[in-house]
């Protein structure tokens, strides 16, 4: 077990170093040095400025002196400044984090609670018209737009029935509110992005725990319990459906950039104030500081995810050792 | 199986039996007719007597009419018109897009399985990696970067997808390189690449290529996606995407700009994924 987290953890560093080689040959690839970026948009400083904006950020020495500063910043949770405001971009992105996660969180939520019981359930209808017919409407769930749900739930909710607000976090007297109310205003502005963002989610929830569970249902032992005369009930409550779940520990590290890539689209279309809008918004702006610092942290966020289900995932069954688990 | 029946003629023949699967082929078949013929279908004294680019401003955000049977954007551009172009862009970028991430991943995962070792390991740790990044942030960030352009966008897509594919070419590389065939192809002489890609790859393909229908399916989803972030084909040029970002700025009257392009999306990336599904199914050994 030990020697399992050990090498688990040195591979994540491995992955982390991965990451960071991966972004930075991505914005070196661009043709030109990055001040070329930098300033396509806003016109070229003088050439002495330049050089002395070249000298500050390290782009006059050699490339791997580069990549070295540039991952100690990193390790040091600095990504540079915004060149939007001077800002630090690590201030950015934690202000603008626990919206998002709020967000997601909730989402991941809907998503699990809902999808997994549908997903078991019409497994056990193996071979019936309702199971045919959830996983036809899985697909179709998975195979919808999230952008034009959103326009079509705002035009229904906002536009015409005039019940949900149209966008935001938050009404304009917010502040006049009371607690009460300033809780239910916040869960109408959350119903709307987090059916958007959720949905997908839910269809492959249910996907995943359906197929993992017809796979345990085909094993020996589901045979050998039903053969003992266990009642059918109690072969899917105590035998199946425990080792079905299993799995599903798999999708914590594989649907969190599922959201956050997700959360670009939902934020930006409800302006609600989280790291997708922000990485939409610094893009639009070619804030480039900030699109790196978003790219690193996200993915980095994804790392622990995954690296939190792998260890997960051995707790759970330790039948699983390293080398099965790759 | 019947005697003599080729295993492509047994998948098919599994496969007609789903209806869903045929009109979703039909579907596609017809998606693909009109991208073909939209010069034809759309344009002056054509059965869609509109261009995708002719702005009328007089007739700016008119609901359906006989005329404009989808209705008129911003510009008074034919939505029709527009959609029947943008299907054209909807199609090229899920199968170009597809392609690349097809070579690309069954190269890679082919050295995989078939060399193993420190083969094995790079090409593991290139897709651990490359799955730790929020895709939506990555493509973005790269066509972002490289200038939204047609040829970004496939090539951006294909570059970050081909993490299935590889996976599947190198298992089934690992299953079958120490085969009896493939110790016949090496003993008479063979080189590796001739192994790789004469003998093992080719029976390796079969189930990636069935597979590859979802890979269209999500490259159609995330093309419009970008498009309607305003990071896809450049304007003017006609995208389901696009025209659902102009429906955005209009969302309070004008319904039809968003009801349309969205369901010529979700049937087209509807039909990709019930394809691949149903394709799967009837290439597996365990069903009947």
């Amino acid at each position: 077990m030990l020697s399992y987290l050990i090498r688990r953890l040195a591979y994540a560093v491995l992955t982390f170093f991965g990451i960071t080689v991966a972004v930075f040959a991505l914005i070196h690839s661009v043709p030109g040095d990055p001040t070329a970026i930098f300033f396509s948009a806003r016109g070229r400083p003088p050439a002495a400025i330049l050089q002395h904006i070249r000298h500050e950020h390290h782009l006059d020495e050699p490339i791997v002196a580069q990549y070295v500063w540039w991952v100690k910043g990193i390790v040091t949770l600095d990504f540079g400044k915004s060149i939007f405001d001077g800002q630090p971009v690590m201030a950015h992105i934690a202000e603008k984090m626990p919206n998002t996660f709020v967000l997601n969180l909730i989402s991941f939520l809907v998503a699990a609670l809902l999808g997994v019981p549908i997903g078991l359930w019409s497994a056990t209808r193996s071979g019936r018209l309702s199971e045919r017919a959830s996983a036809v409407g899985f697909f179709l769930l998975y195979s919808l737009p999230s952008f034009w749900v959103a326009l079509l739930l705002m035009q229904f909710f906002s536009v015409k029935l005039n019940v949900l607000p149209l966008f935001g976090m938050t009404s304009d007297d917010y502040l006049q509110m009371n607690a009460a109310q300033q809780l239910l205003d916040r869960v109408r502005h959350l119903i709307l992005p987090v059916v958007t963002l959720s949905y997908a989610e839910l269809a492959i929830f249910a996907r995943f725990s359906k197929s993992a569970l017809t796979e345990v249902i085909r094993q020996d032992f589901i045979t050998t319990a039903r053969a003992k005369g266990a009642a059918p009930a109690a072969v899917m409550w105590r035998h199946a459906f425990r080792n079905a779940l299993i799995p599903l520990i798999t999708l914590l590290g594989l649907t969190i950039p599922y959201l956050i890539s997700g959360s670009v689209i939902v934020e930006t279309i409800f302006q609600w104030d989280g790291i997708g809008r922000l990485y939409f918004d610094s893009m639009q702006q070619r804030d480039y500081p900030m699109v790196l610092g978003l790219t690193v942290t996200t993915a980095v966020i994804t790392l622990f995810a995954s690296l939190f289900a792998d260890i997960l995932y051995v707790l759970a069954d330790p039948r699983i050792r390293f080398e099965e688990a790759r | 199986m019947r005697v003599g029946e080729s295993i492509w003629g047994l998948t098919w023949r599994r496969f007609r039996r789903s209806k869903l699967a045929v009109i979703a082929l039909v579907y596609v078949a017809l998606m693909a007719l009109v991208a073909l013929l939209a010069p034809l279908l759309a344009a002056p004294a054509a059965p869609v007597p509109f261009g995708p680019n002719d702005v009328d401003i007089a007739h700016r955000l008119e609901a359906p009419t006989a005329q404009h049977r989808f209705g008129t954007d911003d510009l008074g551009r034919d939505v029709l018109a527009r959609m029947i172009h943008g299907a054209r862009i909807s199609l090229t970028v899920g199968f170009t897009a597809t392609a690349i991430s097809l070579i690309v991943g069954s190269i890679l995962g082919a050295l995989a399985g078939y060399y193993g070792g420190a083969a094995d390991w790079i090409v593991s740790r290139l897709i651990e990696v490359l799955l730790c990044f929020p895709f939506l942030f990555l493509v973005l960030g790269i066509v972002a970067l490289f200038k939204p352009s047609l040829y970004t966008i496939m090539i951006a897509l294909g570059l970050t997808s081909w993490t299935t594919e590889a996976r599947f070419v190198r298992g089934e590389l690992l299953r079958i390189r120490d085969l009896d065939f493939a110790h016949a192809a090496r003993a008479i002489g063979a080189r590796d690449a001739r192994v790789i890609f004469r003998h093992l790859l080719p029976n390796a393909l079969a189930p990636v290529l069935v597979s590859s229908s979802f890979g269209v399916a999500s490259a159609i989803l995330f093309e419009s996606a970008l498009s309607f972030l305003g990071f896809g084909v450049p304007i003017p040029t006609a995208s389901w995407g696009s025209i659902l970002a102009i429906a955005e700025e209009h969302i309070q009257h004008a319904w039809w700009l968003a009801f349309f392009p969205g369901v010529a999306i979700f049937l087209t990336v509807a039909s990709f994924n019930v394809i691949g599904d149903r394709f799967r199914d009837a290439m597996d050994p365990r069903s009947d």
